[in-house]
């Protein structure tokens, strides 16, 4: 036992036992602890195992730059693999796991790739697995991923609930600590509305670890009095738990807020997780500076861990990472948290300053050695001593634990996000950020500031300058006294000469020093390039604590400064962000909205089989009872429309009502045949093109009076339609008196179509619809039996005689059950898109599967509507093109299959018979096919060059995925009715 | 994750609620003009990188048919107008 | 035969007739008017300016010369006739009564409810009562209205009532929501 827990201090509560388990076995922490602080106080250093060596890892950080002490916690669906314990707040009932070890954390067979390690070198997947391709797949890449790798995702479905939520703000402080703290409370008694966010489960960042006091207090009663100022202010939002992770345009900022990350047993009624979009006028970056690793000889043996860590251990949570300790350091740092640690009774045997001619003492008369480095560790799974070498002597020196501290980076991640390249200082022997704006500024030690008076400074003056920008006044900030601080400086050691062991530059992904030089030889040597070459940097921790380095080695190795190495490029996310908090709520079936049609309640009690069509839920048929198969029930509604009459759900049609002195001229310009003429009273199919000629949507449009029309679209483009409207009115043709609006949702729309539909609607209409008077393409208002108004229509997508009738939404189920009750006498049914598209099949209607965006007019059959006496027209210009009017272009056709008994299905492609099944003897495509039980056999529309002049022939119609080849004849496509006899019954 | 755009008759809104057309630059030619002209007009676009007009529609607002003018490397946008008011302007 | 046909709400059997009312409750309006006016070109002030002065109705602005008007008292047909008579040639009115659904939601969460789904700022000195606006909730475009100190209106169209009940439901799940209809 070597860690443990001190008997007093710290901001843990000891009257608050939580007990967790790692690897099934049970330990107890306390309220306030984090996962990491619990587990060396119960003496586990060891926590992983390294990604591709695996060898022994402990925890080296107390922040969110963790590189190794990375858990799976939670258990079953609940599983969160890859979790920093330096930020896992702890929870009664915490079920933590050790990952990439097998078959235990101690025992580890797996260790078997760092006596490999020659082979294993950077680049070596690049390298080694090159050949034979078929191994690849079969063999190295399964022992790959079953030896390296972090932790595992469980398949089980995600059972907590995620969310999103929007903030705005005058300032968004993101980080409490000394700087933010300082900033919020000038900003917040100014009346700005203020965010401060901070990673942490309590506010305070590096405060709650601070030994130096604040106006003559622990500086912790100083986080306690600005909190709870903070707190009676409105303005302020107080957000612990939260990263913000991502600053993207327009001064908007990504957070995630761990809800109930800390929970056992999270509420149902909060989610756990919670993505945030803070629109902040201004921001203030105040996430302090991380402190750098040194890179020496065995620097990953568990036991050496950060300074500053070691320090937050004791102060912050209690818990001496072990008994006697040593600190390694290039700065001034390394004292302070000797100090620390010694203030607690722990034995510093040493610290060993790499600068020979530094002044740093520590008070309790430590051994100082100046001028010394650690070239080597001891100890297998657990430090047991280092050996430190000076002017060419080497020492053993005891310890369990080695405080390394390498001087400091400020973190800049969020202000380097969008574009702007971090900057070298050579005062500050670190990349700072650059200019990035008056959007966002930083403050603190993330602006290279370091010592405690000069960060609240900094957050008080640079809160007044936003104040002051923002146009608002803003009172003198009266900064507390502090007292007794140490100096922070530091000389940069970026890797220490003489090591007698691996010196890992990036503890996660297993990179040493030989990698990075390797990387260079081979020509890898640009910082980006070096960076996919090593995997150094990269993974959870997007290298935190090892990019300084490796740019520093980099340009060590080059004789550059580390300002002509760079960086790799900063992005998003700061920290990992789940999917699910990305997803929020958007996820299975409300991924997308559903839209529900006013006569779903109708199509439901007479069973409806729904499917989802775009984001419309629409009936597909309607199964009754002994009906077997689908094909069955659509068999059935077919022939019954055929025979008798059917009622099909078509409110999901795109409606448009359309005004004004222009209206008529508008839709001339935007149909390619006329409108102009249409009579009041008429509907009239109309073609829209695209400005290429080609077909964009189709539908029928109504003049219900002079300068108003009633404009139907598919449901596909409903929404299409109307921007390519809305762009034609606003951008093209502004002179135009004409104005629209969608009345899609105002309407229940069903389609009564069958020889016996008048009877059915004459049945409930007042006005006589009768052929006279109401012939096809009629469209008028009419009043239901009852008095309720109405919109009636005598057009027909089945090629029945066929009336689409149209009355307020709300009254559409009662009016729908009303229409099947009067068809009842003559067989009326229910039918679904199914039967609908057998119908208009059937018939040679066209949909969306035959214009897809390549079909012109005359490709579909329609080449007599486009109209050669307008002007202009949507599309107009470019139909004439020799391209477009090419005699050999695939026209519309019918296809029946010679052999009665084989079907025929879209998508397969035609051949001229005996033709070399090939794609270079292409003729053609089937668009729509489906079985028509009026016909007994399989049809089908399909596009073939120079269709039309080829009824009679036999083509070979080629379904390549299923490897079927069946004959068919090429046909008029209008297989039912073509005289249209039953349209104008 | 987010943008804003300020829509002159909205005000300030997420870029989700918008859609983006392309090119506003472009005048849809005469009926009459010449093969290369209406090639131009309907295929040929510049991916300009710096100051660039868009045609952008706040779908999920007021529906007009705005001009952004953005850079399309920083995303800075620098002006919002309506597509209307910018057609009477350049005398369409 | 005479039909005295059945009106359907869009949220009929999806949320209670009565329920007890949390400090924050979504309410469903069973019966209300609402019509879109449209000015026809160059009457855009006018229009605007004869509808503000209409006490009876409340007027939510859509776009340039677009409003949605809305009566709780008045039927779709005397409204739409009242506004038809009221603006004459100047503008175009078209009934939507049935192609909406509003939704009244109130309490002291409702703007912390709404964050959850709308970008724009609903703080009290951003977005003010009478105030008005088209914007997305989560997927689905409403209109929002502050209607009074806590109290906004959302018109939504009608096919995506239930997913947006849906929507709101979950995002006020934290501050226990209530639902219902309200005549």
């Amino acid at each position: 036992m070597t860690a443990y827990r001190l008997p007093a201090g710290g901001l843990v509560d000891r009257a608050a036992a939580l007990n967790f388990t790692f690897d099934g076995q049970v330990m107890q922490g306390f309220a306030g602890d984090t996962l990491a602080s619990a587990l060396l106080a119960n003496d586990q250093v060891l926590v992983g195992r390294s990604f591709k060596y695996h060898r022994p890892r402990g925890i080296v950080t107390a922040g969110p730059s963790e590189p190794n002490a990375l858990v799976t916690i939670g258990s079953d669906a609940r599983t969160d693999p890859n979790t920093k314990a330096t930020v896992a707040e702890l929870y009664a009932g915490l079920e933590a796991k050790s990952q990439n070890r097998w078959p235990s954390l101690k025992h580890d067979i797996g260790a078997l790739n760092g006596i490999l390690s020659p082979f294993l070198s950077a680049g070596f997947y690049y390298k080694t697995f090159m050949w034979p391709a078929a191994f690849w797949e079969k063999v190295y890449e399964p022992i790959i991923r079953k030896a390296a790798g972090l932790g595992r995702a469980v398949l089980e479905r995600d059972p907590e609930t995620y969310e999103k939520c929007w903030a705005h703000c005058d300032l968004l402080i993101v980080g409490s600590g000394p700087t933010g703290l300082m900033a919020a409370l000038v900003a917040g008694r100014a009346g700005l509305r203020v965010i401060l966010a901070d990673e942490g489960f309590r506010h305070g960042g590096s405060l709650l670890s601070e030994t130096t006091p604040i106006d003559g207090a622990p500086a912790t009663a100083f986080v306690e009095t600005a909190i709870a100022e903070l707190e009676t202010f409105s303005n302020v939002t107080l957000m612990a738990r939260t990263t913000v992770f991502g600053w993207y345009d327009d001064n908007v900022f990504g957070a995630l807020e761990r809800v109930q990350k800390h929970v056992a047993a999270p509420s149902s009624k909060l989610p756990v997780e919670r993505v945030w979009r803070i629109a902040a006028r201004r921001a203030l970056i105040a996430t302090g500076a991380e402190e750098r690793p040194l890179v020496f000889g065995g620097n990953d043996r568990p036991g050496v861990m950060m300074a500053g860590a070691l320090s937050t251990y004791t102060n912050r949570y209690g818990v001496a990472g072990g008994k006697s300790m040593a600190i390694f350091t290039s700065g001034s740092a390394g004292y302070r948290a000797a100090a620390d640690l010694a203030a607690h009774g722990i034995d510093i045997t040493a610290v060993i300053d790499s600068r020979a001619d530094s002044t740093d003492v520590v008070a309790s008369g430590t051994r100082i050695i100046r001028g010394g480095s650690v070239v080597d560790t001891k100890g297998r799974l657990r430090l047991s001593g280092v050996i430190v070498e000076r002017s060419g002597f080497e020492e053993n020196i005891d310890c369990d634990v080695l405080g390394m501290s390498g001087g400091f980076s400020p973190i800049i991640h969020l202000a380097c996000q969008r574009g702007a390249k971090p900057v070298w200082s050579e005062a500050l022997q670190a990349f700072v950020a650059p200019d990035v704006g008056a959007g966002l500024r930083l403050a603190g030690s993330a602006a290279g500031v370091y010592s405690l008076l000069a960060c609240l400074k900094d957050g008080a003056e640079k809160s007044q300058a936003i104040i002051a920008d923002l146009g608002l006044s803003t009172t003198s900030a009266d900064l507390p006294a502090v007292g007794n601080e140490l100096n922070p400086s530091f000389v940069s050691l970026w890797y220490v000469a003489g090591a007698k062991s691996k010196a890992f530059v990036d503890f996660q992904n297993d990179v040493h020093v030989k990698d990075l030089g390797l990387a260079l030889r081979e020509g890898f040597g640009h910082v980006e390039h070096a960076k996919r070459y090593t995997t150094n940097g990269m993974a959870t921790d997007q290298g935190k604590l090892s990019n300084i380095n490796a740019i520093g080695i980099l340009s060590g190795m080059q004789g550059i400064s580390p300002a002509d190495v760079g960086t790799t490029t900063f992005r998003p996310f700061y920290t990992p962000v789940p999917f699910g908090a990305l997803a929020g709520t958007s996820r299975d079936e409300h991924a997308a909205p559903k839209r529900v049609s006013p006569l779903h309640g109708w199509a439901a009690k007479n069973g409806a089989v729904f499917i989802d069509s775009g984001l419309w839920y629409r009936p597909s048929w309607f199964a009754r009872a002994g009906e077997k198969t689908w094909r069955e029930s659509v068999d059935r509604e077919v022939l019954n429309v055929r025979a008798n009459v059917g009622l099909c759900d078509v409110s999901t049609l795109g409606k448009i009502e359309v005004f004004g002195s222009d209206a008529a001229e508008f839709l001339n310009r935007l149909y390619c045949n006329p409108f102009l003429k249409l009579p009041v009273g008429k509907a009239r199919y109309g073609l829209m093109l695209r400005e290429d000629g080609m077909i964009y949507d189709d539908g029928t449009t109504s003049r219900l009076s002079d300068a108003h029309f009633l404009v139907t679209t598919t449901t596909a483009l409903a929404g299409g339609v109307m921007s390519h409207m809305e762009y034609c009115a606003q951008v093209l043709w502004p002179e135009l008196n004409v104005r629209f609006c969608s009345v899609s949702d105002q309407w229940a729309q069903m389609a009564i179509a069958g020889p016996k539909a008048r009877l059915v609607v004459q049945a409930l209409v007042e006005d006589d619809v009768s052929n006279v008077v109401f012939p096809f393409l009629a469209a008028k208002p009419v009043t239901l039996k009852g008095g309720l108004k109405a919109r009636l229509f005598r057009i027909s997508f089945s090629g029945e005689l066929a009336y689409e009738l149209a009355v307020p939404a709300g009254y559409g189920e009662s009016v729908a059950d009303a229409v099947m009750e009067a068809g009842k006498a003559h067989g009326i049914c229910a039918y679904g898109l199914e039967a609908l598209n057998v119908l208009r099949i059937e018939k040679g209607h066209v949909t969306h599967a035959e214009l897809d965006g390549r079909v012109t007019p005359d490709d579909a059959g329609f080449g007599r509507m486009l109209s050669s006496q307008k002007a202009d027209f949507i599309g107009k210009r470019l139909s004439t093109r020799f391209g477009l009017t090419a005699a050999d272009r695939m026209q519309m056709v019918g296809l029946k299959p010679v052999d009665k008994d084989k079907d025929i299905r879209a998508g397969a492609h035609l051949l001229r018979e005996g033709a070399k099944p090939s794609t270079l003897n292409d003729q053609g495509y089937v668009s729509s096919a489906c079985y028509s039980p009026v016909l007994g056999q399989f049809i089908a529309l399909a596009f073939l060059k120079s269709g039309r002049e080829r009824y009679g022939e036999k083509v070979v119609v080629w379904d390549r995925l299923r490897g079927e080849e069946t004959l068919a004849e090429v046909c008029n496509p209008v297989f039912v009715d073509p005289a249209n006899s039953k349209l104008n019954a | 994750m987010a943008s804003l755009i300020h829509c002159p008759h909205c005000g300030v809104r997420p870029k989700e609620e918008f859609s983006i057309r392309g090119d506003a630059s472009l005048v849809r030619p005469d009926p009459d003009s010449s093969d290369e002209t209406w090639n131009d007009y309907v295929h040929i676009r510049a991916n300009p990188r710096g100051r660039y007009r868009e045609h952008w529609q706040h779908v999920a607002g007021c529906r007009r048919w705005l001009v952004v003018e953005r850079d399309t490397l920083t995303h800075e946008v620098f002006l919002v107008t309506d597509g209307s008011v910018r057609a009477w302007e350049l005398g369409r | 035969m005479v039909h005295q046909f059945q009106e359907r709400h869009a949220l009929e059997e999806l949320v209670p007739l009565e329920a007890a009312a949390s400090a924050d409750h979504l309410a469903v309006v069973v019966r209300q008017a609402i019509v879109t006016v449209l000015a026809a070109d160059g009457h855009e002030r006018a229009v605007a300016s004869v509808l503000s002065s209409d006490e009876d109705i409340s007027v939510r602005f859509s776009a340039p010369g677009e409003w949605l008007v809305v009566s709780g008292a008045q039927t779709p047909e005397l409204l739409h006739q009242a506004l038809s008579a009221l603006l004459g040639e100047t503008a175009y009115c078209i009934d939507q009564s049935h192609g909406r659904v509003l939704l009244r939601l109130s309490g002291p969460n409702a703007r912390a409810i709404l964050a959850k789904g709308v970008g724009i700022d609903l703080h009290p000195s951003a977005f003010q009562i009478g105030q008005s606006a088209n914007v997305l909730c989560a997927h689905i475009s409403i209109n929002l209205a502050l209607v009074g100190g806590d109290q906004f209106e959302i018109i939504v169209m009608r096919s995506f009532a239930e997913s947006l009940l849906h929507d709101l439901r979950q995002m006020g799940r934290a501050f226990d929501l209530s639902v219902s209809f309200s005549p």
